[in-house]
């Protein structure tokens, strides 16, 4: 483009009101928590229409049980996905921006499919509920339109990180395009390698599923083996075929960006390998490990998002774009309204959670 | 500076318009409805009314389906929507209200922590601590609510914000407690309005109850917020007051705005009393709809209002920067671009389309006047806000003339320095059917 240093001269005059790193670090951990709901939002579907197929009782029951959960988790994913939309507008605004406004009909696709997703997930839930068992159709709407929603939030955050084709995609035909319906940047690696760990999440949560519930007595406990014998299986063979994606993808990355020898990378690397022993491991005793498969699929998920951040980093520094030169304006009594408020918040949330988590336990969801 | 995102025909404002409408209903709904549920659940728990409860039920769980997914959508959506068609406005409220942002949305996670466990807790907990679950919900809606006027009232008037870039000079702006005011009495009526929906969707007891509250409330919030709305008018500056008199549609909406008041006062008055057997599930729509029309009326005035800025007195409307910053050291675009054109600073613009020539001054004109005047108009015939209609025919030269005196109080200047000036007369021309100039003439002047 000539002007390696033109990112720069993109950014917002008014500057950043704290210290970049933090809005960072808050968008790292905002979208770990984004990244394992859709994951459970999308294995969740994807268990409850293979259930709603099934033969057995058991399998229709739990498809009945997911399909109430997803409708909760689709609304968290939701709320969770809006706080690294914020962040990432703050120290990346110039990426951000002239992505979304190449594929400016694109990002409303993807919210007028998340609509009727969700939607449609409801009316799963409700209509088998009230006894309607012709309901499958919709169960295969959601999932359609997740999918459809995952590939173009995907693209739109590839076509971030190619400032030097933005110009291409342009000003590269006869007339500038100013149509809003470019799409241009897919890579089927990384998206594959994002949609996978929704089985791996899910299984785990089946497990989790069935610990939760044994405690209560009136439930049925052969069930909530096979429940949990289901989820061991799919954590562990999704979690295999994740692996092998995200390796693939790997060898295929630009050598210039030198990702191999990225340490987060390889801390990644290790703590999927460690989960993938331990789901294995599960076999004996499935909902004894939940837990700490739970826990290590956290990490898992928590240090790829990091290694996500490294590679965004990456693939801008021949842009000269760092986001730690930010110019910044530093604003106390906003940033301590916010942090005061986080902490609060918190707070809220545990107690409101805590209230649920033990009413739960007093009652087999039906 | 961004890439540009064209809406042929209808524009861009219209697709804003058309989200922003939609979300007006689940917004609201979810900062104000809670309230009236504490109040009933607490009926029923002192009076021992379980039909009451039935009721909150039904009216939890489409509040729960209806706010937290099409409403946070939307929402969302109205966000994207911007950020399509004005990046450099939704960054430059970004950049100034992050924090504001963020903490909105710690009470929104609160909000739908707080009604998932209270729609599946029903009847499962102590009463005591359900009435509390409702009541934390309650708050943390209005809170989100009172952090969001903050933001929502900068972007008419910045107050002191112009002066010192400040977070809480531009949050606590002139119009931030009448609005505020404004909006929490709107949140009981529009509650009372939707409670008579759902209390028209029962069958047993309980039915008569929750009408009657709902035409107190509603009444009660309708009163309220005409007196609000007196000082929230009041409060508006001088240039937003002229702006408001000068448009036509203005008018128009205010007398609406008071047919539908007292229509609606003339509705829960009805409810009120006793008198509301007539209103069943579509009765009780209609007059949602009709309450809506009114907001939405309101809602449209707020952005004609701030024109020609999208942030009064800093970014105009088509996301130039208009006027010197000096609180934050930052210059006017306009005089940078009308000195060393608009063009050779924008950082997309190829290289070989920096400075016009022969070759290219009919792209580049085309990108001059989609850049600085898409924002509000379009460029087909017969479209809204159409040049090709407002400058019928018009001739390169003529609009040349036009372009060097554009600046109206609803209109930004145009800004661009000498022969891309004259490129963007000749795509006007073009545009509007009119005699183009020689491309002698755009690039030399002669
Ligand atoms: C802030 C929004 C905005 C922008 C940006 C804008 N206009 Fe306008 N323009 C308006 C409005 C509003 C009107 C009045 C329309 C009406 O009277 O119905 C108008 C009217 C006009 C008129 C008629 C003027 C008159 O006095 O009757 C012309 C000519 C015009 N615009 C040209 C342009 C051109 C060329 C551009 C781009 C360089 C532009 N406008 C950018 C809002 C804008």
């Amino acid at each position: 483009m000539g002007n390696e240093l033109f990112l720069q001269t993109m950014r917002d005059p008014l500057g950043v009101p704290f210290y970049p790193i933090v809005f960072q670090g808050l968008s790292v951990m905002t979208f770990a928590l984004h990244i394992i709901f859709v994951n459970l939002v999308v294995g969740g579907t994807i268990v409850a229409i293979w259930g709603h197929f099934s033969q057995h009782e058991w399998m229709r029951k739990l498809s009945r049980s997911l399909a109430r959960i997803t409708t909760i988790n689709i609304s968290i994913a939701i709320v969770l996905g809006v706080a690294p939309l914020l962040f990432v507008q703050v120290v990346y605004d110039p990426l951000w921006y002239s992505s979304n406004v190449i594929s400016a009909w694109w990002t409303m696709v993807f919210l007028a499919v998340l609509i009727i997703g969700a939607l449609s997930m409801y009316v799963f839930y409700l209509r088998r509920k009230g006894g309607q068992q012709r309901a499958g159709l919709f169960g295969l709407i959601t999932i359609c339109c997740l999918l459809v929603a995952a590939t173009i939030i995907h693209a739109l955050s590839m076509q971030a990180l190619h400032p030097e084709l933005w110009q291409g995609w342009i000003f590269g035909g006869t007339d500038m395009d100013t149509s809003g319906w470019g799409l241009h940047a897919i890579e089927i690696g990384r998206l594959f390698h994002f949609l996978a760990p929704a089985l791996v999440n899910t299984g785990i949560f089946l497990m989790l599923y069935a610990w939760y519930f044994e405690k209560r007595d009136d439930v049925d406990m052969m069930e909530l083996q096979l429940v949990a014998n289901l989820g061991r299986k799919l954590a562990f063979y999704a979690a295999l075929v994740t692996a092998l994606v995200g390796l693939w993808w790997l060898l295929f990355l630009p050598e210039s960006l030198s990702f191999m020898t990225d340490p987060t990378i390889h801390s990644g690397i290790l703590l999927s390998l460690i989960l993938i022993a331990v789901l294995y491991r599960a076999g004996r005793a499935p909902s004894q490990y939940a837990l700490l498969c739970g826990l290590f699929s956290f990490l898992t998920v928590f240090i790829m998002t990091i290694s996500r951040e490294s590679l965004r980093m990456a693939y801008l520094k021949p842009f000269s774009y760092s986001i730690y030169d930010y110019p910044q304006t530093t604003d106390w009594g906003s940033t301590i309204l916010f942090l005061a408020t986080f902490l609060a918040g918190v707070g809220v949330v545990v107690y409101l959670v805590r209230i649920a988590f033990n009413a739960g336990r007093g009652e087999y969801a039906a | 500076m961004y890439p540009i995102f064209e809406i042929p025909v209808v524009g861009g404002p219209i697709l804003m318009a058309a989200i922003a409408t939609f979300h007006i209903l689940p917004s609201h709904l979810a900062t104000g409805a809670f309230w009236m549920t504490y109040f009933i659940e607490r009926k029923a728990i002192q009076e021992d009314r379980p039909e009451l409860l039935e009721f909150l039920k039904k009216f939890s769980l489409s509040i729960l389906i209806f706010c937290f997914v099409t409403g946070s959508l939307t929402g969302v959506g109205i966000w994207f929507a911007a950020t399509v068609i004005s990046p450099r406005a939704i960054s430059g409220l970004i950049h100034t209200y992050v924090w504001g942002w963020a903490t909105e949305w710690v009470f929104f996670v609160i909000e739908i922590v707080a009604i998932y466990v209270y729609y599946y807790t029903f009847g499962k907990i102590a009463p005591k601590l359900h009435l509390r679950i409702g009541f934390i919900y309650a708050v943390a809606a209005w809170l989100s609510m009172v952090i969001i006027t903050g933001i929502l009232g900068f972007m008419m008037t910045p107050g002191k914000w112009l002066a010192t870039g400040g977070f809480f000079d531009g949050f606590f702006n002139p119009t931030y407690w009448p609005q505020l005011c404004f909006r929490t009495a709107m949140m009981f009526a529009i509650a009372g309005t939707y409670a008579a929906v759902i209390a028209g969707a029962m069958k047993n007891g309980g039915r008569d109850t929750i009408r009657k509250i709902s035409g107190r409330w509603g009444l009660g919030g309708l009163a309220a917020a005409g007196l609000f709305a007196f000082w929230y008018y009041h409060s508006l500056p001088t240039n937003a007051m002229e702006n408001l008199q000068s448009i036509a549609y203005v008018e128009i909406m205010y007398k609406l705005a008071i047919v539908i008041a007292v229509v609606m006062a003339i509705y829960f008055f009805l409810l009120a009393i006793g008198q509301g057997r007539f209103v069943n599930v579509w009765v009780g729509s209609l007059m949602m709809v009709v309450l809506l029309a009114g907001v939405v009326g309101g809602e449209s005035t707020r952005e004609f209002v701030r024109r020609p800025y999208l942030i009064p007195g800093y970014m105009y409307s088509n996301q130039i920067i208009g006027h010197d910053f000096d609180a934050r050291s930052i210059s006017s675009e306009v005089e940078r671009f009308n000195s060393k054109g608009l063009l050779a600073s924008h950082p997309l613009v190829p290289t070989d389309l920096k400075a016009i020539t022969e070759e290219n001054y009919l792209k580049t004109g085309e990108i001059l006047v989609k850049v600085e005047c898409l924002a509000c108009h379009t460029l087909e015939a017969g479209g809204r806000n159409s040049l090709a209609d407002i400058l019928d025919g018009i001739d390169a030269e003529s609009a040349y003339y036009l372009l060097e005196d554009l600046e109206r109080t609803y209109m930004p200047p145009f800004a661009g320095a000498g022969p891309e000036r004259r490129a963007a007369a000749n795509y006007l021309a073009v545009v509007a059917g009119g005699e183009t100039g020689t491309a002698d003439w755009v690039v030399a002047g002669e």
